[in-house]
């Protein structure tokens, strides 16, 4: 007889292999693998180009590695959150079988989190090449001994944590907007590029978005990530912060939007149901 | 007057293209502002990428001049998305929405179509681009000096002429595609970013700058409009009018290009059955 932890892991095992296929059946698994990493690998050469063309005459180009190592991470939120949203454009839009997936046992949220597992193997791959990348091929070396792995893998954890969450509430987002959820949810990983400090610290940003960046997980989680894998974070505001505070603030701050994430995919949810948009192809 | 039984003239065919562009360009147009979310995702983010790359210049304490070189490369990537997405994967949402059928048993020449697409998809996109305009040179501070509107102008036309040539080439080729369309269009965002020195100099590229320079015309083109907007400090690649001329060239290649493409895979796809195979 099965538990219903045993019947989660297999609801959410069956979501991760059909995420798996639906992804990957157009092409082998080579060229499906390089087609992932192209958009990263580039991105990460813009960046490292635009560094090597100031390097000469940049007042603070030694903060560079910082912001690489942030853009290297971010392929998480870039991958999942973004993906999450895809899956009900592709679901509702293209294939037309979201309304089985809702008159089916799996559970929405187990669904999606069975899916976003095909994004979360691309992004790993893609923030290791980066990585791998900017230490062999560009010189972005860092001391391995200043390393503080305890608070970087707890940290790496609890922004995954946030990306799982903010990604429900895209892909509620997506239930009640039309065809334009294809542009919209590749928006909000650009908008977190800007206002979560990625390649520049925060307080470049005028006060007001200051306020909002605070308001985010995504913003501590980076400023973590820089500061126990390098020894050094990149914003003076968030420097004032202890390691502690820092981590607690990630925490916190996850926990709330993981809270008001749950809380607005029902809401949107039943607003799409009430507008009857859950099922209404806008696409194709 | 012409009575209701009366037959309707039949326009020769340059009228007949004429009309199928305007009708085409028209589509876009209007459509496009139909659709406030389409508007605001359009216009407002991608100049949230370009926000963060003038950002890092400045956070790394670069001259300002490259703060202006990467609001100028944010606006044009809005037109290469346009190109990729607007053009190239076109025919495939016509396939995808059971509409492809209709332009191959319309009378007029599927270039035409083509064109009216090109058209209305610059206006369109001129449109959106207001807003990083806006974010880079107001919001972000960015300056430049005094410059020649005309020529800025010139360089623009013929840069749009020789992307979106490239785009119709491409929305031929990807006429045999399937979901490969998607891929495709993905994998030719931040890669051709990149080749084309959007965010940077495209010398800082060396020699592999160049030749994808003559590869892509998005990078010729900003090159060119940088140098028109900030002079030396653009870091230009070759002169103005080599770059304009090689543009215009490029212009020519890619619309006989892409009328070749057309035609042979518009027979390919339809002997392998595929013009309206949809879901593949």
């Amino acid at each position: 007889m099965s538990t219903p932890g045993t019947t989660t892991l297999r609801r959410f095992r069956t979501a991760a292999w059909l995420g798996w296929q639906i992804e990957a059946n157009w092409v082998d698994p080579f060229t499906f693998v390089v087609y992932s990493v192209l958009r990263p690998l580039a991105t990460a050469l813009i960046l490292a180009v635009m560094y090597s063309a100031v390097a000469g005459v940049a007042t603070s180009a030694h903060a560079f590695i910082g912001f690489y190592v942030a853009n290297a991470f971010h392929e998480y939120v870039t991958r999942i959150l973004v993906g999450m949203g895809w899956v009900v454009v592709e679901e509702r839009e293209e294939y037309e079988t979201l309304k089985y997936i809702y008159a089916s046992p799996v559970g929405i949220f187990i669904y999606l989190w069975g899916r976003s597992t095909v994004k979360f193997a691309q992004a790993t791959l893609s923030m290791v090449l980066i990585l791998a990348m900017g230490w062999v091929v560009m010189g972005l070396r860092w001391d391995w001994g200043m390393v503080r792995w305890v608070p970087l893998v707890l940290s790496f954890a609890l922004g995954l944590v946030a990306v799982v969450y903010f990604g429900f509430l895209v892909a509620g987002w997506a239930l009640v907007l039309p065809r334009a959820a294809i542009s919209v949810n590749e928006g909000v990983a650009v908008g977190l590029y800007l206002l979560c400090g990625v390649i520049f610290p925060i307080d470049l940003l005028p006060r007001a978005l200051q306020a909002l960046a605070l308001a985010l997980p995504f913003t501590w989680w980076y400023e973590a990530l820089r500061r126990f894998m390098l020894g050094r974070g990149a914003s003076a505001a968030l420097g004032r912060f202890s390691d502690l505070q820092l981590v607690l603030a990630l925490a916190l701050s996850t926990v709330l939007l993981s809270c008001i994430s749950v809380w607005g995919y029902h809401a949107l949810e039943r607003r799409a149901r009430r507008q009857g948009k859950l099922d209404q192809a806008t696409l194709f | 007057m012409r009575t209701a039984l009366e037959p309707t003239p039949i326009p020769g065919a340059f009228a007949l293209n004429l009309r199928a562009t305007w009708a085409r360009m028209y589509v876009r147009v209007v459509g496009s502002l139909r659709e406030p979310a389409w508007i605001m995702s359009d216009a407002v983010f991608p100049a949230f990428s370009m926000a963060s790359f003038v950002l890092l210049y400045r956070a790394l304490g670069a001259p300002a001049s490259f703060e202006a070189l990467a609001v100028l490369g944010g606006i044009l990537s809005t037109y290469w998305i346009n190109v990729l997405w607007g053009m190239g994967a076109q025919l495939y949402w016509e396939k995808q929405s059971g509409q492809l059928q209709l332009y191959f048993v319309a009378p007029c020449s599927r270039l035409a179509i083509l064109t009216g697409m090109a058209v209305g998809g610059v206006f369109m996109t001129t449109t959106r681009a207001v807003i990083s305009i806006a974010v880079g040179f107001g919001l972000l501070g960015v300056h430049v000096q005094a410059f020649d509107a005309l020529q800025l102008l010139l360089v623009f036309i013929v840069t749009m002429a020789a992307l979106y040539a490239l785009g119709m080439t491409l929305a031929s080729l990807f006429l045999l595609y399937g979901r490969e369309a998607w891929h495709v269009c993905n994998a030719l965002m931040e890669p051709v970013f990149f080749l084309s020195g959007l965010y940077f100099p495209i010398r800082a590229l060396g020699a592999f700058g160049a030749v994808a320079a003559g590869l892509v015309p998005l990078g010729l083109g900003v090159d060119a409009m940088r140098q028109v907007l900030l002079g030396p400090a653009a870091q230009g690649l070759l002169p103005i009018a080599t770059e304009v001329a090689i543009l215009a060239g490029l212009a020519v290649v890619f619309f006989f290009l892409a009328r070749a493409a057309l035609e042979f895979l518009e027979s390919l796809s339809k002997r392998e059955g595929r013009l309206t195979q949809r879901w593949q």
